[in-house]
This record gives C-alpha cells, structure tokens and sequence, in this order.
C-alpha cells in the first residue's frame, strides 16, 4: 500500500504539489481561525444550582433547603459527585457529571428533577448557576466615576441596568456577575412600639403593602367602533404613594404608612463589597458560555465597550480591571515562539548536518507543511491552541523531520552510488526505489511515536484533560509529517534534488574521526559496557523513585494575587477597612512596581460562596519595572504577613486559583477531608489530627477550615409566652425576617428596574438587647417584646457546613514545601493511622491536587506496560523478530538514563510534565534504534559475508549522520522551550530538562552500545 | 462614678505592626441605672376635667365662650332663657313688694298696739305672717343668688340665666347645641383644668418589680422633654396590652399638651446597682462564650477570659468573672481574637 501511494505521487507530481499548495494554504488559514486559550478547558461538566435564602442561617439552609435539593439529584444518570455548600443566606449545590455528557441535556435534567424538590415558602428558589465553567470569569471591569458626583448605589444601578444587559448580549457571554456598591431598597421605617397607638400589629403593615401595589389588566371597552383598553394602575410611583398606602380605616378616617413609619431610600444588606486602591467600588465579571473560545468572548466584549461607555453618564466608563485574553496571548505567544525558534534551530542543525541546499530545503521544507496539517486537524477536531496543545508541536518539532531526514537521506546516497557507478540511470526509478525501501520503516517509527504518547489521551481527570491537546497534537503533526515524508518529499526528491558530489561535509568527518576508535572500543566490550550501563541505569531508577513529586508546575500567569482570610464571623465592614488599609499599604510600598490594587471581599451576587471574612487580592502591575517577579512576591508576602498579622495571606494567581478550586472545592495543593455528621466532632478529629502531624518535615503550613465560629443570635420562640400573648410564630418570624432581616415584601418598579420595599423595624439592629427590645403587638392588643415571647441567646452555630455525596465533611489543608507531596502523605497517613482514633461513622481522605497526581500516576502504570507492549507489537510487525524488537526497546533505558539525570540535577519534580518528556524519550530512543538495527540488517543482507564487527561498524558510521540528525533535531526543537521564560514556559520546563538530558544519552548510547549488544545477541550466530 | 474613672489607669500596648493600638484598662465598678424605653399617652385623670351644667332648664340662648378658650372663675360661659327663671324673678319681685306691704302692716298694728288700740295677739299674727314673707323672699334671693343673680338689683322679671365658670381651666368642649332645651342639671360645657396632666406608661411586666413611686419617666412630647415622676401605679394591668400602667403627673407647664396623645416614655429606675464593669468595646464572644481578653505571660500575649454579662448600659456592661482592678483589653479586643484564631483559620469558603 506504502509503495503504492509512493508511486500514485510521484506518478502524478504535479497534482501533488498542488494538493499541498492547497493544504498549505487552508492550514494557515485554520492557524488564523484556532480559537486560543491560555489553557485547555479542563473544567468537569458541572451544574451548578443556587438558592438564595436571604437571612438564613447554614444550618437551617442544609436542612431545610440543600438536603432536598441533593436528594433530589443524587441517584441521576452519570453523576459523578455531589458536592455541596451551605452557607449564611445561601445554598450551593454542584453535580459533577462524566464528561462526555452533553452540558445542555444535563442542565434539563436537573431542571426536571429540581422542579420535584419542594423547599418551603420564603426559602429562597433553586435556580440553576450560569452554564459556564470554573474559568468562565474571562473579563472583570470597574464602572469608574471620574466625577465623583455618582453613589455608590448608583454606580451599582448602572451597573445592573445599562452595563449587565449590553454586555449579556454578547455572543458567548453567559452572564454578568456584579460585585460590590449598594443595592438601592426603599424602607419603611417602623417604630413598632408605635403599633399601640393606632390598634394596628406589624402584620397589618406588611399586608397593606402588600395589597396596596398592584396592577391589573381589565380587558377591553368598544366605544364608537374602536376599542379601549382597560388598565388598573396601582403599582407605586413614588415615596408617597406608599405613605398614603392605608394600614386601616374605621368611622372614615384611616391609618396611612405615613403615619406608623418613615418611608426613606435605603441600602440592602450585603454580602460582599469591592475596594480598588483604597476606595470602594463596583463591579462587573463578565462569564463566558461554556464550550465558547475565551478569546473571542473576550475579543466581542471589548468592542462592546464603547457602546456601555456611550450609554453611561458623562464621566462614567468601563475600566478593564482583568482580561483573560492577555495571559492567553502571553502563553501563545511563548509557544509560538518557542515553536518558531525550535524551526529556525532544526533547519541550522539540518543545514549542518546535510551540508546541501536541495536537500536541506525540502527537509526544511516539510516542517512547516506538516504543521500546516496540524493545524488543519487541529481545527477540524476543534482543538484550541492553548499553552498545552502548541507545546505538543514544539515538542514534536524536532522529530516531525525524522522520516523526511530518512528519505531524503536514502534517495541522497542511491543516487550518489548511482552517479559514482557511472551507468546510466533513471532518476525516477532510484527515487522511487529509494522512497519505498524507507517507507515501511518510517512509517512504524512516526506510528511508534504516536503510539507512545497516546497513553496520555487515556489518563483520566484534570491531568488528562490538561495533557490530552499535547498528546493529540503530536499526534496530528506525526501524521501529518508521515504523510508529508510519504507523498511530498519523494516528489521534492525527484524535482530538486540532485547527485552531489560530495556527500561527507566537515562536520561529520570531524564527528567521525572522534566517534570511530570509541565505538571500536564499545564493540570490543561489550558486555562490559552493557552491564556497567544496566548497573547505572537500575541505580537512578531508584535516585527516580525517592524523586519528589508534584501534579503540575505552576503556570507562571505575571500576575499577583492573594487569598486574605479573616477570622469566620468577621464583618463585611471589618473586611473592607481591612482591604482598603492593605491596598493602601501596597501603594504606598511599592508605588515603583503596582499600578493598582483590587479587593473583592466576601461574595459577588451570585455564583459565589464565600463569607465577608475572605476575600481576594488582584495587584495590576507595571511589567516594565518588575524584573524579577517571584522575587517581588515573596517579598510583598513577607510584608503583608508582617504588617496584618491578624489576617492570613495565601498567594495565587486568577487561573491558578481557579484551577485549585475545580480540585474537588479544595483550595489546597494538599488536604484531607474528614467525613461525618457532628461538626463538633470532625472538628475535634481535625484538631487531632493537626496535633498528630504537625512535626511532620515538609509541612510548611496547616489549617481547619473552620466550619464553626459564626456567632449567632439565635430567637426560638417560647410557645407557652406565644399562647399567652395570642401570637403566633408566624408572625413572630416575619418580623425577624422582615423587620430585622430586611426581607423585600414587594417591589417598587421605576420602569424595569424594581427595588425592594422593607418593613424594617426602626433602631432593630443597633445591638443584641435592641433586638430582644423589638415590639410586636398582638392582633388582640397585646404588646410585647420579642424577648417576651422569645428565648434569645448567643451562641456560635456554623458559619457553613459543607458535604460531598450526601455527607458532611471539613477540610484540613495544608502546604508541603522541600519535600515532595507523596512521601509527605504517606509518611502522615501511617502516623495518623497510628495515632487518631475516628469515631464510628467518621473516615478520612486525601485530597487535593495530590490526588490527581496520585490518579494520574496509577493510571499511566497501567497505560505504560500496554504502550510497551503496542510498541513491541508495531516493531515485531516492522522486524518480524522479537528479539529485534527487544533489542530496539534496549534502547529506551539508555534515554531514561539521561533524563533522570537532567532531572535531578535541575531539581525539578517529577510531574505529569517530567512523564511526558519520558514518553518523548520513549519515541526518541526507539526512533535511533530502528534507523540503526534497520540499516544494520540491510547491510547484512547486501554482504551476507562479511565479518559482523565490520558491518555494525559500516552500518554505524554510515548511519551517524541521519542517527545524530534525528538527535540533534529533537535536541534543538526542544531547546526553545528549556530556555523559554514567558507565560506558560514553567509548565513545560520539567518536560524539556527531561527530553534534553534524554535524547544526549540515548543517542550517545544508541551509537555506542547498540552495535555492541547487537553483536551480543547476532554475533554468536555467525 | 467619675472618681473611679479618674483614678482608672490606661495602658497600653502594640501588638501588630500595622499600628494597630490594643486599649488595655483596669475594671472598675460602675453604677448601672437602668432606663427602659416605653409607650405612653397623655392622658388628665377624670376630677381634672369639668362639665359645667345648667341649674335650671330652659332655652339655650347663647354660649359666651368657645372651645379651647381658657376661662376664670367667674366667666359668663352660656345664657340660658328659662321660665323658673322667669317665674322665680316675678315671685321675688312679687314677694318684697308683699314683705314691704307686710312690714308697713305690722309696723301700724304696732303703734296700735302700743296705744293698746289691738290686742298683742294681733299684732302676734302680724309679726308671723311679715316673717314668714320675708322667710320666703329670703330663700327666693337666695335661690337667685345661687343661679347668679344678684337680687336686690332685680326691678323686673327676667328669664335670662346666665351660666359662669365655676373654676379656671381650658373649655374643652361645647356639649349641647345653641337654641336647644336645656333640663336642670344637664352639662352644657367641659372644662379642663390647665395643670392636672399625666403620663401614662405601659411598662413590660418584666420591669413591674423594679419600678418604685418618684422614678423619674422623661416623655418626649412634640420635641420636647417632659419631666415627670412615677406618682402612682395602677393595681391593675391595662387588660388590652397587658402592660403595667404607671402614670406620672406633668409638673411642668407644657403648652399645648393634648390629651390621649402617644408618646415615647424613657422610665428610669431609681436605685443605680453597683457592679464590676468593662467597657462594652471590650466583650468578644469566643468559643461560644462571651469573654474578654485579659494581658497573658504565657504563650500568647493576652488569653480570652470568660466573662458573664449581669447588666449593661450604652458604655459599660456589668459583669462577673474578672476582678476589680484587674487589667483587660478595652477595645480593638477582635485583632486579639484574630491573633489567637489565626492559626485555624479555614479557607473561609
């Protein structure tokens, strides 16, 4: 079929280069059309779904409101997980779903199943959470006042009215979450001790307002053939309108609101608050649609923008305070560099080596087409490019020229032996002879190469969503180099090259004459040399083992941010002072290197759940001051560690943060979750357990993530005082929800925007003892104090309450550091085995971004052997002999022996990315093993007679130039991205010492020691 | 008090660097009088208002006053058209022409009899009838004069009766409408005494123990204080709030104070108990208590100390647990307890 195809192309050339005009032309349109991304999406299929329970306590919420929700959805076709939060006026609730589930059907199935949960009335609804996913913030904006003239309540109100409906219109824009300012309501001001003085009780109130703002639709009238139709107009229009709503009426005389209460333009109570450089502010992250390009989301918004800031008042204007975009352009841009440069390398080294222009160029030549079709595949099968899936072509780079490099090899010596045999000859023929005699070779070798990083497509969880675009890519650009080295580069052949008359250049003849007495040397001994390699090859398998590990390197996004966590109980007005005082600090330290500083504090409308006590850090900085930003960082922690000390500061990065949460709701690199009922008790195993390991060496930092500690006051009604005073509960709590929890009875309308009408109850909230002073008048007269009919009491309850598939648990987290996570945990775990007794109905789990590597790491001891045993299978097909085929696998140790050695001298961790560059190595030995034993046997079966020391030797030396030229182009290709230093570039690091260190033994090796162990294995056959 | 705030003695000290001042102070004792805000009306006890009522009936001619006008004794309030009026006039003048007639008969009958021209039994006869006559003009004067006229100025008979104050006060109201009959002893006006006000309290029946006569109640009326003290407590509970019901009277002149009026009341309690204070600013509640951070030479620089709230005002608030005079964190006392939750903070979310 191979020789088929290689003699339908050179048969028809020229449609063949017209067939690659064409690819070439649509591959670079498809690599203009690739939506980009900073990283793949690596985000689960989820919904979410909220419910806002405004007052509640977390309780009470799980109770009455997450617990059915949960019910309700557990049991559900591909659930993966159920994990869900209940916090102070909200439940959050999150389905994991296996993610080949189509997003849109699962959203209408838990719609379905949510329409079965019944929560009682003023509890709040479930509604499903924006379909986007856990990187969807893609551009956060402030609604910046340059006039100072606008409040902060009407700065929110643009917000929620001008900005949010623009922006949400927006192609791909799923939502347009707003943070910070005050939400406008309108109180009605209520002293109820007043209630007395005109018979009326608090539910009168509540009521009358109720009743008072309504509008109806009363049909139609025909009046002289035309028709009129009827409206009842009763909303409110205006502040006195609700004045003059009638509480009660006797002997024609009535009670107005305006007489029992004060009706004011107020501020709803919040749950989180924005401060930029010391001074609040509002707003706005805008959330992409899930399986939307980041990009191009982002792209569309900012074209939008002049559109809002048209739309504002005067001296109002969007303010871009974060854009994806950038770090997704900065990681691109790092790849596309160190792509770029990895060609420019591979062609110099090829130059060198072939020392011939024709060749040369279409060696060259071939790189960029077989990135074109890439490119194509990559759009066709809707891969972006992203930090991970351009990494995959910068890797292959190097050996995407390998079977060009063969074949072109081949055709340039047959027809040098043509020339110099000086008979006539068809130059046809020698190419197509030529081509065919390398076709089944080359096409194994780029088969094995993607074969070895296929295990990669089959690693589960964030690892194989993070490393799958890498592994598809190289994939692609294999097959698209195989069909370039296949269809193209015979017809280049037989167009542009030409016999030359000296093959050997400088280069390799000084290469040679070093090379020659070593490998004289090596086929001498051996075994020796054989067992002294295996010696030090099992050796650092071992020095490998005791390696630290680590999930993934983190990507550097050129950006600081700090997680700042308060005491649990913490005001939101506590947590702004404190935010406004940090960023303060912050610039006025470091005026030279931040430009601006962000707090977000507590929670956004929606999508969020965490408490005034938390909040977020985002520093803009001026790159071109900063020349060492892991420097600055520390040093800026170091300082703000000093300087509030009564906070907690924990430093990550916008993506980092949000990839840390997907693991699972831990934000930690390393955590355990301890399951169970009690708080109190999970509470106690978790203090157990902190005191069992805290000696542990590597542990840098741990902590309880403190579910209790929220004071509250808790109000439970005293039945007997309630029958003694003829009120009944109800009443009693909707004057805690309304009176004191400022609930919305109705809205007034001002066009489409509605504000909430509050019965509050005047002074409710000054201290504990106004609450207990509260007034209720019974609907018989009688006057009480909520302390009368109440026991009131303040006691620390739960500041949320989290569970995982039904159950509730707490979360130990910690920071491991000069020591790697595995043997961290399993050194931990044995001491808390032996040390924490787990009540019955309590059990533990690690958790965290551990696990992942934990998971990913027993996935690929899996995936390894079958990989193996594949590759063993193609080169037994390729061979048709198996003790070929181990002797080419012999290889493979021989590269394994130079990457661990790079390993251990960088000091880098062996990571998901460390195993990827294992895998290159894997392709990479076995490639330089195949061109040899290859040729070897050839030239075996051309001189059947000759000594076996004297062929390996020929067969050596004549194959070192294509050997060192799939070497060094490896080599080269992936030296861009070991001295890469941009966004993205630290990600990769691991995996290019790997390859680098690996590809300088194998190929060293592979030249030495193959020869030798092939005449180890044939020589006694002879 | 102010002698144990003078000799209070402040320290301090820093514990974080972003300057953040940790208030340390000694306890004290501090007297805590208790105020407790209330409901109230105004309200003027039933002998405080008046109706004055016609001593005869007649025909209401006129009113002499409108309401809300103030009256002295004395002041012609209503005239009133009335036939014993009229007749009780006629009779009188009728009367002392008869005792004049009756006078002159005896005083002949006299002389008569001194000339021993009569009998004494006859000149007996004249003397009884002449003071019987002038029995019953003097209780007709007297009748007169207890409805206001003046008798000896009569020289015709008259209808007219005119109504007077019968003491000072504010009218209240007009009862009866003009040119309407009037029976004796119907009420034609209702006046109010000026200075016989009262505050009327609702005091939850928690409080009813603590509440002594003479406890000073502080209305706030139309912007005003008002000054007032308990001076009774009614035995019964108003039925309606179930309150108890103290009333206060107005001491002070309050102009234009109207009845049945709502206002707030503070009622302050007499006796001031003495008790171990902190400052509020000073409390923190802590592992589910309430406590508050006293100076530690251990570990850690201050370490929580439980504390129970006995009573507390908008400064201080009593308590058991710490010593008098012993030091404690006043203020900022959440920064200590971040320092000491610190080390188990969660992920906050």
């Amino acid at each position: 079929m191979l020789n088929k195809l290689i003699e339908l192309s050179l048969k028809y050339k020229v449609l063949v280069i017209v067939l690659f005009l064409a690819i070439s032309a649509f591959g670079y349109k498809a690599y203009q059309d690739i939506p980009v991304d900073a990283f793949p999406d690596i985000t689960p299929k989820q919904v979410v779904i909220f419910t806002e329970s405004p007052g509640n306590s977390a309780e009470d919420i799980e109770k009455l409101v997450t617990y059915p929700i949960e019910s309700a959805l557990s049991g559900m076709a591909g659930v993966k997980l159920i994990l869900s939060n209940s916090i102070f006026g909200l439940s959050y609730v999150s389905v994991f779903f296996e993610d080949d589930m189509d997003i849109y059907f699962l959203r209408q199935l838990v719609s379905e199943r949510l329409s079965t949960v019944s929560i009682p009335k003023g509890w709040g609804k479930p509604v499903l959470g924006p379909n986007s996913t856990g990187l969807g913030q893609v551009f956060w904006y402030e609604i910046h006042d340059s006039t100072g003239k606008y409040t902060l309540s009407q700065l929110k109100e643009m917000q929620k009215y001008i900005v949010t409906p623009l922006f949400k219109s927006v192609s791909g824009v799923e939502e347009v979450i707003g943070w910070g300012g005050y939400e406008k309501q309108y109180n009605v001001l209520i002293d109820t001790k007043k209630l007395q003085d005109f018979s009326i009780t608090y539910e009168d109130i509540v009521r009358a307002l109720q009743k008072s703002n309504q509008a109806a639709g009363g049909q139609y009238l025909e009046f002289n053939k035309e028709q009129y139709l009827i409206r009842g107009a009763g909303l409110y229009k205006t502040l006195d309108d609700i004045r003059n709503t009638v509480v009660k009426s006797f002997d024609g005389q009535s009670v107005t609101i305006g007489d029992v209460a004060k009706v004011q333009e107020g501020k709803a109570p919040r749950f989180g608050s924005i401060s930029i450089d010391g001074k609040e502010a509002v707003m706005g992250m805008v959330l992409q649609r899930s399986a939307t390009n980041a990009a191009k989301v982002v792209e569309r918004v900012k074209e939008r923008i002049a559109t809002v800031n048209s739309a504002l008042p005067k001296g109002v204007s969007i303010h871009t305070l974060y854009d994806r975009t950038e770090i997704t352009h900065k990681a691109v841009s790092t790849m596309t560099e160190a792509l770029i440069t990895g060609i420019i390398l591979v062609s110099i080294v090829l130059f060198l080596f072939l020392f011939e222009f024709r060749s040369a160029f279409i060696v060259i030549l071939s790189l960029p087409v077989s990135l074109l079709i890439a490119f194509l595949l990559m759009q066709y099968y809707n891969v972006s490019a992203n930090l991970m899936s351009l990494s995959g072509l910068a890797i292959a780079v190097g050996m995407i020229v390998d079977g060009t490099v063969v074949m072109v090899e081949n055709s340039f010596r047959k027809l040098h032996e043509a020339q110099a045999s000086e008979k006539p000859y068809v130059k046809l023929d020698i190419v197509m002879e030529s081509a065919k005699e390398v076709a089944v070779p080359i096409t194994f070798a780029i088969l094995i190469i993607a074969a070895v990083f296929i295990p990669l497509l089959s690693l589960g969880g964030l690892a194989g969503k993070l490393y799958a675009p890498m592994a598809i890519n190289i994939v692609f650009v294999m097959l698209g180099s195989l069909f370039v080295a296949l269809v193209l580069v015979p017809v280049l052949i037989l167009l542009l090259l030409k016999p030359a008359h000296e093959s050997e250049n400088a280069v390799m003849r000084v290469i040679k004459k070093f090379y020659t007495p070593l490998l004289l040397v090596a086929l001498d001994n051996g075994k020796k040399i054989l067992l002294f390699v295996s010696v030090v090859f099992v050796v650092l398998a071992y020095v490998l083992s005791q390696q630290g590990r680590e999930f993934m390197p983190t990507l550097n996004e050129e950006s600081i941010m700090y997680r700042v966590i308060a005491i649990p109980g913490t005001s939101l007005t506590q947590s702004t002072q404190t935010a406004k005082k940090i960023e303060k600090y912050i610039l006025k330290n470091y005026p030279q290197q931040i430009a601006s500083v962000l707090s977000m504090i507590g929670r956004s409308e929606k999508g969020e759940t965490a408490q005034p006590n938390y909040m977020e850090i985002l520093l803009t900085l001026k790159a071109e001051n900063i020349k060492d930003l892991p420097a600055l960082t520390n040093k800026m922690s170091e300082d703000l560690e000093h300087q509030f000390t009564f906070v907690q500061f924990v430093p990550t990065q916008p993506i980092a943060m949000r990839i840390e949460e997907l693991l699972e709701g831990v934000k930690a690199e390393l955590a355990i979750k301890i399951y169970g009922e009690n708080q109190k008790t999970l509470d106690a195993i978790a203090k157990n357990i902190q005191n069992a390991i805290k000696n542990v060496d590597g542990l840098k930092m741990m902590q309880i993530e403190t579910q209790l500690g929220q004071a509250q006051i808790k109000i439970k009604p005293n039945y007997l005082a309630l029958a003694r005073y003829g009120i009944s509960v109800d009443e009693v709590m909707d004057v805690i929800r309304y009176g004191i929890g400022e609930a919305s009875v109705t809205q007034k309308l001002e066009g489409i925007r509605s504000f909430a009408i509050v019965p509050k109850i005047k002074g409710a909230k000054k201290d504990i003892e106004a609450i207990k002073k509260v007034t209720l008048r019974a609907k018989n007269g009688t006057v009480v104090t909520l302390d009368e009919i109440c026991d009131i009491t303040v006691q620390q309850g739960a500041s949320f309450i989290k569970r995982e598939n039904l159950s509730r648990y707490m979360v130990l987290s910690m920071d491991v550091e000069g020591r790697d996570m595995a043997s961290f945990v399993k050194e931990a775990n044995s001491i808390i085995k032996a040390k924490v007794k787990m009540p019955t109905g309590y059990y533990m789990s690690w958790a965290g971004s551990f696990k992942n590597m934990k998971e990913a790491t027993q996935r690929l001891m899996l995936i390894i052997p079958i990989t193996i045993f594949l590759v063993v299978l193609l080169l037994f097909t390729a061979f048709n002999s198996i003790s070929k085929s181990l002797l080419i696998l012999l290889n493979v140790p021989f590269g394994f022996i130079g990457g661990i050695i790079a390993l251990v001298l960088s000091g880098v961790y062996l990571s998901v990315s460390a195993i990827v560059g294992f895998l290159a190595i894997f392709a990479i030995a076995i490639l330089n093993g195949i061109v040899l034993v290859s040729f070897i046997d050839e030239l075996r079966g051309r001189f059947p007679d000759v000594d076996l020391k004297i062929v390996l030797k020929d067969a050596t030396l004549l194959r070192l130039r294509p050997v060192l030229m799939t070497a060094f182009t490896a080599l080269f290709g992936i030296l861009p991205l070991l001295f890469a230093t941009g966004v993205g570039s630290e990600i990769q690091y691991p995996l290019s010492v790997v390859i680098a260190g690996g590809i300088i033994s194998s190929t060293l090796l592979t030249l030495l020691i193959l020869p030798s162990t092939y005449f180890l294995f044939y020589g006694k056959k002879k | 008090m102010n002698k144990l705030l003078m000799g209070l003695l402040t320290l301090s000290g820093v514990l974080f660097a972003q300057e953040i001042h940790i208030p340390i102070e000694k306890t004290i004792t501090h007297a805590f009088k208790k105020s407790v805000a209330l409901n109230a009306k105004v309200i003027q006890l039933s002998n405080a208002q008046q109706s004055i009522t016609s001593l005869v009936s007649g025909h209401l001619e006129k009113y002499f006053v409108k309401p809300a006008q103030d009256v002295k004794k004395g002041d012609k309030i209503a005239l009133i058209e009335s036939i014993t009026v009229s007749k009780m006039s006629a009779d009188y003048i009728a009367l002392r022409k008869q005792y004049r007639a009756a006078q002159k008969n005896y005083e002949a009958v006299k002389r008569l009899y001194e000339k021993g021209m009569t009998s004494l039994q006859k000149l007996n006869a004249e003397a009884i009838k002449k003071s019987k006559i002038s029995a019953n003009l003097t209780a007709l004067k007297s009748q007169l004069e207890t409805l206001g006229i003046n008798a000896g100025k009569l020289q015709h008979a008259t209808p007219n009766f005119l109504l007077r104050a019968h003491s000072s006060g504010r009218v209240a109201a007009l009862l009866k409408p003009l040119h309407s009959s009037v029976r004796t002893d119907e009420a034609l006006v209702a006046i109010v005494k000026n200075q016989a006000y009262y505050i009327e309290s609702f005091v939850p029946i928690a409080y009813a123990e603590k509440i002594k006569i003479g406890d000073k109640i502080v209305a706030e009326y139309a912007g005003k204080k008002i000054i007032t003290h308990a001076t009774q407590i009614l035995p019964k509970v108003d039925e309606i709030t179930q309150r108890v019901v103290v009333l206060s009277s107005v001491d002070q002149k309050v102009h234009n104070l109207f009845i049945d009026t709502y206002v707030k009341s503070t009622l302050y309690f007499g006796d001031a108990k003495p008790y171990v204070a902190v400052k509020k600013s000073a409390l923190s509640f802590f592992n589910n208590e309430w406590v508050v951070f006293v100076p530690s030479e251990g570990e850690t620089a201050y370490m929580p100390q439980v504390v129970q709230i006995i009573t507390q005002d908008d400064k201080y608030v009593g308590i058991k647990g710490l010593q008098l005079g012993e030091k404690y964190v006043s203020g900022e006392s959440y920064y200590v307890k971040s320092a000491l939750l610190k080390s188990s903070l969660g992920d906050g979310d």
